[in-house]
């Protein structure tokens, strides 16, 4: 991991979402998104054999990971990171490509066909700069996100992945996702 | 989130973009191999190079209108990312365009040059400064493009394998396929083309390119073979990419238009 003076990331407790998608909500509301795309979203998977079943709930969104394969692949530097390692677009630079969207391994930026841009999640970079939480991290009812400066050693989200089991998904990818799904 | 990004326009550009940088290859290979007394081998590399620029040109509208806003495309240009393998190619096919224009235009006859300006209008009198013969550089500009038109052809290969969690692209014989594809397509279209328009079509003429095309089909076939093979031997994700053209929802596209009329446009080119 490169060194950073924060790293912002975010730990899921799965466990704790009831897909009430108010994440969603708040997402779609701070940052404007239009009705049928989606920065965040859930995905549902039912576990278990009959009778013995189980339906899972997993919050997801871009993992703005720490080798960023949208990043690399964008032909104008649209797609860049921060020094706090939150992945982002300047839409005045995009061009529209859709190259990123490909390259994503997690499939997680849209292309907003009215401003001929893509879009994704920037972990509310607005709020961040303001000292405030991502509006999903806010919201959630259930508090099943965690969000912080992984750098920081008296923040939540560092301690709680030095205590708890963790995955992050598809880590063969090479791109470092930060999410953590808590185990 | 899945949703299919790239569409007919990129498809269309892919073959556009491999046929230009085959066209251009095969009239630049023969120039510089030809023998100065062989009308055949000359008819090939003029009817090449004279073909070469069109295609990738409409490719690369085509390419525009696919972005978000065509408007935006200048901003591809103002910048030059080497680790994007769409950066390099945006700067490759500007080079190619410019080079490959050039070199047609050194083909094109002193007579129908001095045709063209003669009726420009008087506004446009500026422009007969470019009424000059560049064919002494057909050979120095068959040098410079050979590597150009080589990235032009390969570069979207590299552009699709860079991809890595897209198994079914992530590898690096779409590089080679998508060579030997541009130089297979530019030999057939010259095959198409000089039966149409010569009166005396040489026989000799038509079966080097004639060789030429099934030489690079069936490096083409041995890029595929092994590309199942090596896949379904491969990690699951790749074995279930590989299942989308083996019984899946592109198996007809992939196999009766993709590689059946590909390979049988090339073939049956022998009755024209």
């Amino acid at each position: 991991m490169a060194t950073r003076t924060k790293r912002y990331a975010l730990a899921i407790d799965a466990r704790k979402c009831i897909d009430c998608k108010a994440c969603v909500v708040a997402c779609r509301a701070e940052n404007g998104v239009l009705l049928g795309k989606s920065r965040n979203w859930i995905n549902e998977e039912l576990r278990g054999d009959w009778p013995k079943l189980m339906e899972v709930f997993e919050p997801e969104q871009c993992h703005h990971c720490e080798a960023p394969a949208c990043v690399r692949v964008c032909p104008t530097g649209a797609c860049y990171q921060r020094a706090d390692g939150v992945v982002a677009v300047n839409p005045s630079e995009c061009v529209g490509c859709r190259y990123c969207m490909i390259a994503c391994p997690y499939d997680a930026r849209f292309f907003r066909e009215d401003l001929g841009v893509v879009e994704k999640c920037d972990l509310c970079a607005h709020r961040l700069d303001r000292g405030e939480l991502p509006a999903c991290v806010e919201t959630c009812p259930s508090k099943v996100r965690v969000f912080g400066d992984l750098n920081d050693p008296t923040s939540e989200i560092h301690q709680l992945l030095e205590k708890r089991q963790y995955r992050v998904k598809k880590r063969e990818a090479g791109t470092g996702p930060q999410i953590y799904y808590l185990l | 989130m899945k949703t299919i990004e790239w569409q007919y326009l990129i498809v269309s550009y892919l073959f556009l973009g491999g046929l230009s940088a085959g066209l251009y290859l095969v009239s630049a290979l023969t120039e510089l191999f030809r023998k100065d007394d062989d009308s055949a081998q000359e008819h090939i590399a003029r009817m090449g190079a004279l073909l070469a620029p069109w295609p990738v040109i409409l490719g690369c509208t085509l390419l525009v209108f696919d972005l978000g806003h065509w408007y935006r495309a200048y901003k591809l240009f103002l910048h030059f990312r080497w680790e994007s393998p769409m950066s390099i190619g945006s700067w490759l096919l500007m080079l190619f365009i410019g080079i490959s224009l050039f070199y047609a235009y050194g083909w094109v006859s002193r007579a129908t040059r001095e045709q063209f300006f003669e009726k420009l209008p008087k506004r446009l009198a500026f422009l007969k400064v470019f009424n000059v013969d560049v064919a002494p550089l057909r050979r120095p500009l068959a040098i410079a493009g050979l590597p150009v038109s080589v990235g032009v052809a390969i570069y979207t290969g590299v552009l699709l394998g860079a991809v890595q969690l897209r198994p079914f692209w992530n590898t690096n014989l779409v590089a080679q396929l998508f060579l030997f594809s541009a130089l297979s397509a530019g030999c057939a279209l010259l095959i198409l083309v000089l039966a149409m328009r010569s009166r005396k079509f040489e026989m000799y003429e038509f079966r080097s390119l004639y060789l030429l095309d099934v030489s690079f089909l069936t490096l083409e076939f041995f890029i595929v073979v092994p590309y199942f093979i090596h896949g379904e031997l491969s990690v699951e994700a790749v074995r279930e990419s590989l299942k989308l053209v083996l019984g899946g929802p592109f198996t007809l596209l992939f196999w009766v238009f993709f590689h059946g009329l590909g390979a049988g446009t090339s073939l049956g080119n022998r009755s024209a």
